[in-house]
């Protein structure tokens, strides 16, 4: 009875092993970061420890691509991959790193803002680790992470997460860099990527700061600018030349008590003018049905389809789904748009951004041709 | 995978947990994913901190009852209330209800609450099963009552709901419940006893060798719990898991002495069964992501025509809810809240709250049912549920009511 036992143990013992072994390595996979090429136009790249050096080492570090004129203007924070599972914010920040230049003023960009949500999936949610795009160099992979940084990170989660504004939040929440700020230099993980963010808009003088995100279809912040209410003209005028482009996007303004946001706290404690945009993405929808790489980037769904037929969602949603390269070119559109409203505001401070892809020619092409 | 984890569990009769996961793995086999080994992983994870929520909570309940602390706190408890059958019972609801209000988890209230509470209804006449459902309602209102409600946070944080003015929506759904259960689950059988009678009931109290050292541990965990969500100062912030184990080295010198190695691992194997089970909830609903089912099922309860949503909800919520009360929330909770956007989201998320709170009686894991009867030495926690389904049945009308009558109630609160 006893070497039945004895042999069972080992057996089983030797399946985990095999099982830790080889999803192990899947998920060690994940710390493979992604590649980027920034273009010439670069002046400086520094890590995000720079500004905040408890930082360092950390899984929280990450990458800040510097553009700097040289030439007298404003400052502008473009921040990708708040939420690791919404791809159009963070290749809108890589598109950007990769082709622009600053011809007035200083743009600094941030890609993978929540760097170690970069490191892992959500888990139930059966998502992809990564998606593929081809470019003239051939095909390239980016990382498709969770919304909120990884518990072996950061762990275990409070039960209740009271943030650094003293919102009570789910305990998950104190992984979701969206509701972390204005941070804390003592507190958790992400509160202390956060507080880096902050230390980083007071050193760099940043003006005007945009975070880009994406929402599901079913939510209602979606195809939308949130402003804090010192961006509403701003936000106002970027929406009507928008309109103009033939891109419809909802103005919202930041609820005052929903406190730990970007366009909340960028706002309130560091006095710039905040933005978020939000584009639809059913990759991370809870309607969606199969969460493949084509959801990802081609963004169509049987399912969302069907939502849409039945009034459920907030934006259109046809058969050709709303794809990757719509997503970007969104994004790409409302940058353009809130700085020509920026610089139409406050002139003395105006920000010139040069060889930025145009949006048609992204949602034409695709992004691939506009990568390295 | 339902079908096979039905041939599974009830023909070949293998455990709940292993049932689960085969069929996960035949589902991601017929799915064309092959052996989704990093999936399977993964779901196996989504409920890692509830599993050791529930390891490191049995640990400290077979504490209290190895160093003779849980005797002398129903000794304690039976000598202050024996006298008044009314106060008696909703002293001991607000008790069952006290660590789901702090913490948001009725698991949280079975277990470190329902062992002191059910000696004490049963010794005074309560049958053993109806004890437990008493316990396992008790804890589902706890975790809907304000102050924390983590299932109406999940909800809001899905429509970016700020956390703020719930109190009174939430004390609507919850204290009538509590106050109609609480007396119709215990009035018929607990008995008023004299004195003399109580002294005969009481269990061996240590009260006496060791005084009120015998309260830290209790003392310990509820007051861990409390500061942990203010996050005060210095005090650092524990979790469930650390605040059980710190309540259960702080068992060690507070009673007899006892082989705690032992003791632990007769927790364990007590708890293996659910544990296994929600690692499998885990590979199923992952599965289930991953081959689109998932979305079909959320799909096919919104899609149901507007005069069956209230149905849907009704049915659908509870359901979800037997895998993950959290889960459902999440899932189903914010589609259904975003499709009744058009009245007070404060009154329905706490309305669906309620409902979806039903779920920790929903077998497969049927959470509070499952520990609630552990508690009272019930090994078939459906006999438990035969008892809480009038309950359950009012908690839900209670939901259904209130999203019903949301446009009223906003005018009057």
């Amino acid at each position: 009875m006893k070497t039945k036992h004895i042999i069972a143990g080992s057996l089983l013992l030797a399946l985990t092993l095999a099982v830790g072994f080889f999803s192990g390595r899947e998920f060690l996979s994940m710390r493979q970061d992604d590649e980027i090429f920034p273009s010439s136009g670069l002046t400086a790249k520094k890590m995000l420890s720079d500004y905040f050096p408890a930082l360092k080492d950390t899984a929280g570090d990450t990458e800040v691509f510097i553009f700097d004129s040289a030439a007298k203007g404003g400052n502008l924070l473009i921040v990708g991959g708040t939420h690791p599972n919404e791809p159009a914010g963070t290749m809108t920040a890589i598109l950007l790193a990769e082709t622009i230049r600053a011809a007035q003023g200083k743009a600094v960009i941030i890609p993978w803002a929540n760097a170690s949500g970069f490191t892992h999936s959500d888990p139930q949610e059966g998502s992809p680790q990564r998606f593929f795009l081809e470019t003239p160099a051939g095909r390239r992979w980016f990382r498709l992470g969770s919304r909120v940084t990884n518990p072996v990170h950061q762990w275990p989660d409070p039960t209740i997460y009271v943030n650094p504004m003293g919102q009570k939040l789910a305990g998950i929440e104190a992984r979701n860099l969206n509701r972390a700020y204005p941070g804390k230099a003592t507190g958790y993980l992400t509160e202390k990527v956060a507080f880096a963010v902050m230390a980083l808009i007071q050193k760099e003088g940043i003006e005007l700061g945009i975070d880009l995100h994406e929402s599901a279809p079913e939510y209602p912040v979606i195809n939308a600018i949130v402003f804090h209410e010192n961006a509403s003209e701003l936000a106002a005028i970027a929406q009507m030349e928008l309109q103009a482009e033939g891109f419809e996007f909802r103005l919202e303004a930041s609820p005052p008590n929903l406190r730990g946001l970007t366009h909340r706290e960028w706002g309130d404690a560091a006095g710039i003018k905040a933005v978020l945009l939000e584009t639809p993405n059913a990759s991370h929808g809870r309607l969606k049905g199969r969460p493949t790489i084509s959801l990802i980037v081609d963004g169509k769904d049987k399912y969302y389809e069907q939502a849409a037929r039945l009034g459920r969602l907030f934006v259109p949603y046809g058969p050709d789904g709303i794809p990757l390269k719509l997503r970007v070119a969104r994004h790409l559109a409302g940058v353009r748009a809130i700085l020509a409203s920026f610089n139409e505001l406050e002139p003395d401070k105006a920000i010139e951004l040069a060889d930025m892809p145009s949006p048609a020619d992204v949602q034409a092409k695709g992004l691939g041709p506009f990568l390295k | 995978m339902v079908a096979v984890f039905v041939l599974l569990a009830t023909v070949f009769k293998l455990p709940m947990g292993i049932s689960l996961a085969l069929s996960a793995l035949a589902g991601s086999l017929a799915g064309g994913e092959g052996i989704a080994l990093r999936h399977l992983v993964e779901g196996a994870f989504g409920f890692f901190d509830i599993i050791l929520i529930i390891a490191s909570a049995m640990i400290f309940m077979k504490v209290l009852q190895e160093s003779g602390i849980l005797d002398s706190l129903v000794a304690a408890i039976l000598r202050a209330f024996y006298k008044n059958k009314i106060l008696l019972l909703l002293t001991v609801m607000l008790l069952i209800m006290f660590p789901g209000m702090i913490t948001g988890s009725s698991l949280a209230a079975v277990l470190s609450t329902g062992p002191l509470i059910a000696p004490v209804l049963i010794k005074l006449g309560l049958p053993r099963l109806k004890a437990a459902a008493f316990i396992a309602v008790g804890a589902i209102l706890g975790m809907i009552a304000p102050p924390v409600n983590i299932l109406v946070m999940i909800m809001g944080g899905g429509v970016d709901m700020p956390y703020v003015g719930l109190t009174l929506p939430l004390l609507i759904i919850t204290v009538p419940p509590a106050v109609i259960i609480a007396l119709w689950l215990g009035t018929k059988d607990l008995r008023i006893v004299s004195r003399e009678e109580m002294q005969f009931l009481l269990p061996a109290s240590l009260r006496e060798k060791y005084g009120f050292r015998l309260y830290l541990p209790l003392l310990v965990v509820l007051v861990l719990m409390v500061l942990q969500n203010f996050r005060i100062g210095p005090i650092p912030d524990l979790g469930l898991p650390a605040i059980f184990f710190v309540g259960s080295l702080t068992g060690l010198f507070c009673g007899r002495r006892f082989n705690f190695f032992k003791a632990t691992q007769k927790a364990m194997e007590e708890a293996m069964p659910i544990l296994s089970i929600l690692a499998g909830v885990g590979m199923f609903v992952q599965v289930m992501t991953l081959t689109g089912g998932r979305g079909w099922a959320v799909m096919t309860f919104l899609a149901l025509p507007p005069a069956l949503l209230y149905l849907s909800i009704a049915v659908s919520m509870p359901l979800f809810g037997g895998v993950s009360a959290f889960g459902s929330a999440s899932v189903l909770g914010v589609p259904f809240l975003l499709a009744l956007i058009e009245k007070n989201a404060l009154i329905t998320s706490s309305a669906l709250s309620a409902i979806v709170g039903i779920g920790d009686l929903m077998p497969p894991a049927a959470m509070a049912a499952r520990f609630s009867a552990q508690v009272v030495g019930e090994k078939n926690f459906f006999r438990v549920l035969r008892h809480c389904m009038i309950p359950a049945f009012l908690i839900l009308a209670m939901g259904i009511g209130v999203l019903l009558l949301a446009p009223l109630l906003d005018k009057v609160i």
